[in-house]
């Protein structure tokens, strides 16, 4: 793919994973699925790390807190901080494996998500914290999809 | 190895600037409403987004309508005759009611009682955020929709209107964490408060003391104080009540009455008070 396509492969993912992020769904399903914007921008940043970043990251958490109506800036610190963790190890993250990949990925999640649902809890609002094996678990199944997509569509270097 | 370490305490410098960011912009939008037009235009612009995340549902609805084998049509239209005809005799027992009432209230010189008018619609998008339960449909300012207007499904009170554009609003579901509602039980008239928590099949019933009558499986419905919800309209029914040693009040669980996660077609509420341009009966 030519680097002038670039914009538009990571708009296409964005789209979908918006799409996707806006799905009905009912159910304990609702609370389950995953946060494709953010395995989608995090893909992003390890197959095109000198590119796209914390601003990027910041730029789609705040998209996302808009249309999911999340208080603004909730979801651009959960991404800037997911990024940021994945930005400083993408040197190597590049080369391991999928399944070591994904495991990465949701140790990030996990860690990012037990921090907002502390702060959650500390106000006493609900967290949904009960729910987050099951979220990371499926958000871990997506993983390999996503990034195989991203690793498909990401210009080539040189 | 110079490099490495100059660009992990840049990004580390930036990381740090977007993050103080994000609590600010947090702080703004948490008391201020300077940020709200930023809302009302996005959801315009991702319309079509939403339009086309509705897809699949759309495709399963048509698929199972086209489907349905014809013994099964015939014997719903069955149903659905008996159904309507047994639904007429109650109603016209209703309005005798209804009559009886108002004479009632009369004599008592109370306030008569509001006849609602309703509009049916359509839910078009739901929240995607678990946390936060909101869903959108599909009348807006044009149908005579307003903030504040009550949303029934077939079986209860289902929430409010919180924000209304030309061709949709969106409502915020009595499950809602930040959602509470006046209501009181059918036996016995005991008025309390309805809080959501950010479960679609339970609401929490606040401020009841454990020396008040109310027991499992009483029925809940709308009280009609506050002004925002007509009365009579039903919440939900009690699940369990406990009584903990040393608190003040009883912790009572609610099986909403309507299917909060589930019904497709709604209908908005308008009393006697309300401007119903568009509304039928």
């Amino acid at each position: 793919m030519e680097s002038d396509n670039r914009g538009v492969a990571v708009g296409l993912t964005l789209v979908l994973a918006v799409v996707l992020s806006l799905m009905p769904l009912s159910g304990d399903w609702i609370v389950w699925k995953p946060n494709f914007l953010l395995l989608v921008v995090m893909a992003w940043v390890i197959h095109w790390p000198n590119d796209l970043g914390i601003f990027f990251a910041a730029s789609v958490g705040l998209l996302s807190d808009i249309l999911l109506r999340m208080t603004l800036g909730h979801s651009v610190m959960v991404f800037t901080l997911c990024t940021g963790a994945i930005a400083l190890l993408s040197r190597w993250a590049k080369y391991l494996s999928m399944l070591q990949r994904a495991l990465l990925v949701a140790l990030i999640i996990t860690v990012v998500a037990v921090l907002e649902a502390s702060v959650f809890i500390f106000y006493g609002r609900p967290s949904a914290i009960e729910h987050l094996p099951m979220k990371i678990l499926l958000s871990m199944l997506a993983w390999p999809f996503i990034d195989r997509l991203v690793a498909r569509l990401q210009p080539k270097q040189g | 190895m110079r490099n490495v370490f100059s660009r992990s305490s840049s990004l580390l410098r930036k990381l740090l600037v977007v993050t103080l960011l994000a609590v600010m912009l947090m702080i703004v939008d948490s008391f201020t409403s300077w940020l709200k037009p930023a809302y009302s235009t996005v959801d315009n612009l991702a319309r079509p987004l939403y339009w086309i995340a509705n897809i699949p549902l759309r495709v399963q609805e048509w698929s199972a309508n086209s489907v349905t084998p014809r013994s099964e049509i015939e014997s719903d239209n069955l149903r659905l005759t008996k159904e309507s005809l047994i639904y007429h005799g109650q109603l016209q027992r209703m309005s005798d009611l209804a009559a009886e009432n108002l004479r009632l209230r009369r004599l008592l010189n109370a306030t008569e009682l509001l006849q609602d008018s309703v509009l049916v619609t359509e839910v078009i998008g739901v929240s995607a955020n678990p946390l936060r339960h909101t869903l959108t449909i599909d009348r807006g300012t044009a149908d005579g929709v307003f903030v504040g207007q009550p949303l029934l499904d077939a079986e209860g009170l289902m929430g409010q209107i919180i924000e209304v554009h030309k061709r949709h609003s969106t409502a915020l579901l009595i499950t809602d964490s930040s959602h509470a509602l006046p209501v009181q039980v059918l036996r016995n008239g005991l008025r309390s408060i309805a809080e959501g928590n950010a479960d679609y099949n339970r609401l929490n019933l606040k401020f009841v003391s454990p020396t008040a009558d109310i027991r499992e499986g009483d029925e809940l419905v709308s009280s009609g104080l506050g002004g925002l919800y007509p009365a009579g309209y039903p919440v939900g029914t009690v699940l369990s009540i406990v009584n903990e040693l040393g608190d003040s009040f009883l912790k009572i669980d609610i099986d909403p009455s309507a299917e909060i996660d589930r019904s497709r077609h709604l209908l908005l509420v308008y009393t006697s008070r309300d401007s119903a341009a568009g509304a039928t009966q």
